[in-house]
């Protein structure tokens, strides 16, 4: 550096400089050595999928929290949301990653910060007045801003390259350090983050990505902005070049296949030819997991490709009509490249043709708040963005208020979290964990879920230490079923309640197949479920409902029906050896109170008939695949 | 890296603080830039030097020709529209210009709090004011058997396991995804698990004999605690980064409103305003 700098800029450069480093320096140098347990012993609890004032819509919607105030909340501090109502979780998370879009990172709220007399763009300069009008005016202007962005002509004024480049370096810069500042090894786990918002023209196409590793790798890249990019083969190009400069790991969690108007899992390439086995390889190895719920939407099955599952269709109302953004309507045939359930059955179809599957994939849950507070609790439900944050009139409102989305604000679910079964709670032990798929998604309860598959499992095996007989004798979620067996597959299912929540109705596994003429097949079977022998006996095949004890007016539940916890072992009784199988657990709570109803009851409401103030809240685990020999 | 040393030096001394905060202020009050007239816009090293600077804050790496060239280009047109812009007075009563200031006040007043690396004495005070919470949660280790939903029937089985447990013999639970054996839990670890209610009824537990049922918000569990560690005083190599963080951002408040109370000093503040 020059002598001859000012005094001032000297002092106020040298200030920046030496705030970094030593951010830096004392994260690294409070390292501390985490043992890991043999297998894993306790689920931790995360969401890997929340927006801080650093997303452009977030701040657009009116959010002023920060990652700083997101990660002291995750951890258990009050903090003041944006709407001034004090915010704490009854319950510390585990792990939290910010995932911020990198698209046009801060941009929001550079627009906001920008001298007025220097927008000399009609339609900037009337966002940027309607921002600084009143947090109604502020929401409208966001709705333009993604209706802009849907129209898939983006006003050139707003992306300066330039200034957005250089914005986004400061402000990653400035992420790291504070991730890394609350990064605690052993207690609390900060991921760095963001989120690719890779869309065609409203499709939802949007990927969380996670990286394994900390500030000394991370900080040789930046977000991802996907710019014009149409599909994901952009962001695998970048994540393989991490991984090979760096020597480091980053995965990418698909979210929200319910918006994507059947992208997200097609059976064809990009191009509408058929899959190659290069492409499937690619996207399995960087994509080992999926969303499965959150606020926007479950995208677990659809009632109209799985008739025969009572239970289908939860959280896709207003969902299965369009598109993300809502410009383009949901076609019947867009649906199987939109749910889960699907996509599992589409990857071993593709895998019998290519050898390769690239839907297979495990499954979390998180919330993708905008609010800076992760809060997938019905009575501690902050809402998707802060012109949804707690208050009388949210109920009844749209989901983005004053803006025609054509979705109301009572169709978003106070949903979900990532359950993720680590040897011990660090970045890499977890990051791990997902690698390797044993992971599961609730909407919002934290019910404790095993799930084990294997050739030789016993109802005696419950006896004994099971978890233990687990891992040494079959493979845990998110696993393959070891060939070499005889007869049908077992599996040991495990499931326990909440302790602060609902009773378990029942425990299925939900199996897909397709058979030798390339048919896909899908059954629900329920494997244990509360009173089986006595009140709820099967009746003409079927299992009676569990009841209900929600009392609506008061918005409470008693759990004197249900089972606090379900456990059995399970045998496939239709197995066939000769075709490919998977296999994962769903498990349903008892009917409880939606965030509508305890809205409702706070705010002294009457709401109308439509909306839905009690539903039965559930836990997807990752599959267990089968392959013949 | 000596610059280093001597600026953070510098910013602890209160002289600086008030000649920067003088300078702004006599600036902000005056309404006018320093060379408000001076149609003469020079590029000299020191330009280019802290130029460079901000690009490196930015990207952590200095800029190429190119990227300074464009950068000077930047400085340039951002100087002439600036001081025309102060010429015709368009900073007047520009809500904008006002709240920027006022944000760059704030930011001038908490940048070495932000900066400053606290010493060890510092962080051992904060720790010493309030050990409870950088303490370590008491530790408990506990035995359990889950015997299912608290029932009639199956607190009458309840008794009958506790006896076996007593007498030395084996009693099996429901199996449920819940560890039979607890090692060195935390309180927040327990509840957890169990709920708040069970993490209570725990702590009225002697330890070494069998006993319960304890009720859970699972249903009932004997239980027998094997052992417990009062809370370690809280070290500050174990939790230096978390107090750190608590410094800092108290340090930061700090900064912010002594700064302002300051400031406020030297002005008269009349609210002239019929009720």
């Amino acid at each position: 550096m020059k002598k001859s700098l000012g005094a001032v800029a000297l002092l106020l450069a040298a200030t920046a400089l030496t705030s970094s480093c030593d951010k830096v320096k004392q994260a690294v140098g409070g390292k501390v050595e985490v043992k890991n347990t043999a297998y894993p012993e306790k689920v931790l609890w995360g969401d890997t999928h929340l927006h801080t004032s650093n997303s452009v819509d977030a701040f657009g919607f009116g959010t002023r929290l920060g990652p700083e105030e997101a990660l002291r909340f995750a951890r258990g501090e009050e903090v003041e949301a944006t709407t001034g109502s004090k915010a704490k979780l009854a319950r510390p998370l585990d792990f939290l990653v910010i995932s911020d879009h990198a698209e046009g990172i801060g941009s929001t709220k550079a627009l906001y910060d920008a001298p007025r007399m220097m927008i000399t763009d009609p339609q900037l300069l009337r966002w940027y007045d309607m921002m600084h009008a009143s947090p109604e005016e502020s929401l409208k202007a966001m709705g333009e801003m993604l209706a802009v962005r849907a129209s898939g002509k983006p006003n050139p004024a707003m992306s300066d390259t330039a200034a957005a480049e250089k914005r986004t370096a400061k402000l990653w810069t400035e992420h790291m350090d504070t991730v890394e500042r609350y990064n605690e090894p052993g207690k609390f786990t900060a991921f760095m983050g963001f989120e690719y918002t890779l869309m065609q023209t409203g499709n939802n196409l949007h990927r969380n990505v996670i990286f394994r590793d900390g500030v000394d790798k991370v900080s040789t890249v930046k977000p991802l902005d996907p710019g014009d990019a149409k599909w994901p083969e952009h962001l695998w190009d970048y994540m393989e070049a991490y991984e090979k400069s760096t020597g480091g790991q980053v995965l990418a969690i698909p979210h929200n296949g319910n918006v994507s108007n059947g992208l997200m899992w097609m059976l064809t390439d990009p191009s509408g030819g058929p899959m190659s086995a290069e492409y499937a390889r690619r996207r399995s190895e960087h994509e080992p997991i999926a969303e499965i719920t959150q606020i926007k939407g479950d995208s677990e099955a659809h009632p109209f490709l799985s008739p025969n599952d009572e239970f289908a269709g939860y959280g896709t109302s207003g969902w299965d009509q369009a598109n993300l953004l809502g410009n383009i309507a949901t076609k019947q045939e867009d649906l199987p490249g939109s749910y889960v359930r699907e996509a599992l059955k589409r990857g071993m179809l593709i895998e019998q043709r290519t050898g390769v599957n690239p839907y297979k994939f495990g499954v979390i849950g998180s919330t993708d708040s905008h609010t800076s507070l992760s809060t997938p609790d019905e009575n501690n439900f902050f809402g998707k963005h802060t012109g949804v944050e707690p208050s009388a009139k949210r109920a009844t409102a749209g989901f983005v208020p004053g803006v025609p989305s054509g979705r109301m604000n009572w169709q978003s679910l106070a949903s979900g979290y990532a359950a993720v079964w680590a040897t011990s709670n660090t970045r890499e032990a977890i990051f791990d964990a997902m690698k390797r798929k044993e992971v599961y998604a609730t909407t919002g309860p934290r019910m404790t879920v095993r799930f084990f598959g294997g050739w030789d499992f016993k109802a005696d095996d419950l006896k004994g230490d099971w978890v233990k007989a687990g891992y040494a004798q079959g493979v845990p979620m998110g696993g393959s079923l070891k060939t070499g067996g005889k007869g049908a597959p077992s599996f040991i299912v495990s499931a326990l309640k909440d302790p602060v929540d609902g009773n378990l109705d029942r425990v299925q596994v939900i199996k897909g197949w397709v058979d030798k003429a390339g048919q896909v097949h899908e059954k629900v079977f329920d494997v244990v479920w509360s009173e089986m022998d006595g009140k709820r006996k099967l009746a003409g095949g079927k299992v009676p409902a569990v009841g209900d004890t929600v009392d609506v007016a008061a918005a409470t539940y008693a759990n004197t029906i249900g089972a606090p916890e379900l456990t059995t072992v399970w045998s496939d009784p239709e197995f066939d050896p000769t075709v490919r199988a998977f296999y994962y657990v769903r498990v349903l709570q008892i009917p409880t109170p939606t965030w509508m109803a305890y809205d409702m009851v706070k705010y002294k409401l009457t709401l109308p008939a439509e909306i839905p103030l009690k539903h039965q809240e559930r836990a997807y685990t990752s599959a267990i695949w089968y392959s013949p020999a | 890296m000596d610059y280093k040393a001597t600026a953070r030096r510098l910013l602890k001394e209160p002289l600086v603080h008030f000649l920067i905060a003088g300078a702004m202020v006599f600036w902000l009050l005056s309404g006018r830039a320093p060379d408000l007239g001076e149609r003469r816009i020079v590029v000299n090293e020191a330009v280019a030097g802290a130029l460079a600077q901000r690009f490196y804050d930015s990207f952590r790496r200095m800029p190429s020709q190119d990227e300074l060239d464009g950068l000077i280009r930047d400085y340039v047109t951002d100087q002439v529209y600036y001081r025309e812009a102060l010429r015709l007075g368009l900073d007047q009563d520009d809500e904008v210009v006002v709240r920027r200031m006022r944000r760059k006040m704030e930011s001038l007043a908490v940048a070495d709090a932000e900066a400053a690396t606290p010493g060890d004495g510092e962080l051992q005070a904060m720790i010493d004011k309030d050990p409870a919470r950088y303490a370590e949660d008491p530790h408990t280790s506990f035995d359990q058997v889950y015997l299912g939903a608290d029932t009639p029937e199956n607190r009458i089985q309840a008794d009958a396991k506790l006896a076996l447990l007593r007498a030395g013999k084996p009693a099996s639970g429901v199996p449920a995804p819940l560890p039979g054996q607890l090692t060195k839990a935390s309180a927040n670890d327990i509840s957890g698990m169990f709920g708040d209610e069970f993490t209570l009824a725990l702590r009225r537990l002697q330890p070494g004999q069998w006993q319960g049922p304890i009720a859970s918000g699972l249903g009932l569990h004997l239980v027998r605690i094997t052992a417990r560690e009062a809370s370690a005083k809280p070290s500050l190599a174990t939790v230096r980064q978390r107090v750190e963080n608590d410094w800092r951002a108290a340090a930061v408040a700090k900064a912010q409103s002594e700064s302002y109370a300051r400031i406020l000093k030297g002005y008269d503040v009349a609210i002239e305003l019929t009720k």
